[in-house]
């Protein structure tokens, strides 16, 4: 009967989902926008469930658009080209390998990613083009704005914190710790130096 | 004639056709130009003028009709070529570039490609656009207007990247390496008739026409045609280029190649009428860009070509021009300057080769569409070619051009 009651308490408390603000910062202390952040439930053995309707990356102005899609595992994923020319997209990540070559008048089947893990995604023809699929075990993810804050919604517990960036080291590598989610925002520094980003100045002239 | 240019059609059918059918993109361009043209005789029509037209292209004419057709063969295979068809000097339909290209995917953060069959070396960086056109001017520049008519490679391209993205550098290299055979007449023009600035480019099966000069009549040259097959295998010989590409950020790009069709100047083609030139010589390109919308393209091409038995003709050239091109909004304006040389260095009186001489090409382009744009074109230039006087013409010419163009990119 106890036990019962404690269950049931359990259920009602964790249905209870705080609203979260985590911040990322660097070694420096300051704020890390681009960040992917998620929350993963400890003592859980929920089913990962992933929206039927595909998540897509798209190739506009020969670059992957997002750079960086977050979906939860054995998300479906298409890859829209919206540009006149060909794209030829490629990945060789043990989370998924694949090729694709895609054209604005044929789209293909979304693809389906089994498999968590980061996904870099080159293209063979603009070899500038680079993009990250990252697929993560949990339904509570986004990244960071230029604040470098996110909001997300967990049902209170316990949970291990992730964090991935594209300027790590090693991009399979995921930074995580074991944090309790109740409304106090929360705030995570990152341990590893970033290698920034270069941006480059592409126009369409430039694959020639 | 007509079979061949049947077949031709035949083959745009089924390439057209294919198309759907097999994944491949297909990209055209219509281009039709009103000119108001100078009234020396185009080199195309066997006068002294140094431009495509002339004052009897005073009329609309079709200046580039481009099918630019890229079919994927497998999943690292491709089939690429470029028909063109032209109405100047005579209707014809020809390929420019025809080359199948194997860029295997490679999990190595170098990339690296090969093309093999007919195509141009990547020297410029005036000519992204489809069927190696200029998105600047529609006037080509001195070298590139060489290098369209009298420059191809029928052969073999390696080249090996060192993408800056996939090292997270702002430096990015490429390294290029080919061989080929044919080319071996490629340097007659510049002989015989100087630089000139254009956009007709030569395809496969056709050749350039030049004033019927006096030096042509002497007993040595008698075997030289009027006109260069600037493509035709003469000697046996294979020829060679090597090239290298540095990219900073892709703000600034820098290409330098050299070039040596390794031609034996003793061979002859005499149903043809071709010899093989000897014809070497190194090209650097660079393309800064200022910000987003203003660009600087500069280019130098500087060489030596020989022909004939104990160096009957020995000469050097050498052209560069810089251009400066801005685009606001749907509107680009370019503006160029040409200088081009050729220094005569034989002892053959009776063949004098030297010229030199400069050129101004200003343009305006409005995009009216995502498909459809106009542009207008004036351009001048001054030309001093000795083996003029020899034919009745001053040696010292001024030609002025202006254009008007619509084009279409289907």
């Amino acid at each position: 009967m106890i036990k019962y009651l404690i269950f049931i308490i359990s259920m009602v408390l964790s249905w209870q989902a705080a609203a979260i603000q985590i911040t990322i910062k660097n070694t420096k202390d300051e704020p890390m926008a681009n960040a992917v952040v998620w929350l993963t439930a400890k003592n859980t053995s929920e089913v990962i469930i992933a929206p039927d309707a595909p998540y897509a990356m798209s190739q506009k102005n020969r670059e992957f658009t997002p750079r960086i899609l977050v979906v939860p595992q054995n998300a479906k994923v298409e890859f829209p080209n919206a540009d006149s020319i060909m794209h030829h997209v490629y990945s060789f990540s043990k989370a998924k390998t694949f090729e694709l070559k895609l054209y604005k008048e044929q789209p293909k089947a979304p693809l389906v990613f089994e498999q968590t893990g980061v996904v870099e995604l080159g293209c063979n023809i603009h070899d500038w083009m680079l993009g990250y699929i990252v697929v993560v075990d949990s339904t509570i993810f986004a990244i960071t704005d230029i604040t470098g804050k996110v909001d997300l919604a967990a049902p209170l517990g316990e949970y291990t914190l992730n964090v991935w960036h594209s300027g790590f080291g090693d991009i399979s590598n995921v930074e995580s710790e074991t944090v309790i989610v109740n409304s106090a925002p929360l705030t995570y520094k990152i341990k590893q130096t970033i290698t920034e980003q270069i941006d480059f100045a592409t126009d369409e002239f430039d694959d020639y | 004639m007509i079979t061949n240019n049947l077949l031709k059609l035949t083959l745009l059918y089924c390439i057209v056709f294919f198309s759907g059918a097999l994944s491949a993109q297909v990209k055209g361009l219509i281009q039709v130009r009103a000119v108001q043209g100078d009234d020396t005789l185009s080199f195309q029509e066997g006068g002294i003028g140094l431009y495509r037209h002339d004052a009897k292209s005073d009329e609309l004419i079709l200046s580039q009709g481009i099918i630019d057709f890229n079919v994927d063969l497998a999943s690292s295979w491709s089939a690429h070529g470029v028909l063109n068809i032209n109405q100047d000097p005579d209707v014809a339909l020809g390929l420019t570039q025809a080359y199948i290209k194997y860029q295997p995917l490679s999990n190595s953060n170098y990339k690296w490609h090969v093309r093999v069959g007919g195509f141009y070396p990547l020297m410029s960086l005036e000519n992204p656009d489809i069927g190696w056109t200029s998105p600047y001017n529609y006037t080509n520049s001195a070298i590139n207007s060489w290098i369209g008519e009298e420059l191809r490679t029928v052969g073999v391209e390696v080249t090996v990247k060192r993408p800056a993205k996939r090292f997270n550098s702002a430096h990015g290299f490429s390294v290029i390496g080919a061989t080929f055979k044919g080319n071996d007449p490629a340097g007659t023009l510049l002989a015989w008739r100087g630089f000139a600035l254009h956009d007709r480019q030569t395809t496969f099966n056709e050749g350039v026409r030049f004033a019927p000069i006096a030096a042509l009549n002497e007993s040595q040259l008698r075997w030289q045609a009027n006109q260069v097959l600037p493509f035709e295998e003469v000697d046996g010989r294979f020829g060679y280029y090597v090239g290298m590409h540095w990219d900073y950020l892709k703000q600034s790009q820098f290409r330098i190649y050299y070039y040596d069709n390794n031609g034996d100047p003793t061979k002859l083609n005499i149903s043809s009428g071709q010899y093989a030139w000897d014809t070497r010589f190194t090209s650097a390109a660079w393309l800064y860009k200022l910000n987003k919308k203003t660009r600087l393209i500069a280019q130098v091409l500087s060489g030596k070509t020989e022909m004939g038995y104990n160096a009957l003709i020995d000469n050097t050239y050498y052209s560069h021009y810089l251009m400066m091109s801005h685009k606001e909004g749907k509107h680009r304006v370019s503006l160029r300057y040409d200088y081009f040389k050729v220094t005569d260095n034989d002892t053959t009186v009776f063949d004098p080769n030297g010229s030199h001489g400069e050129g101004l090409t200003a343009t305006w382009r409005y995009q009216l569409s995502e498909k459809l744009q106009v542009g207008v074109e004036g351009a001048t230039l001054k030309s001093v070619v000795e083996n003029r006087a020899e034919i009745g013409f001053k040696q010292s010419i001024s030609q002025q051009q202006v254009m008007l163009n619509m084009q279409w990119k289907l």
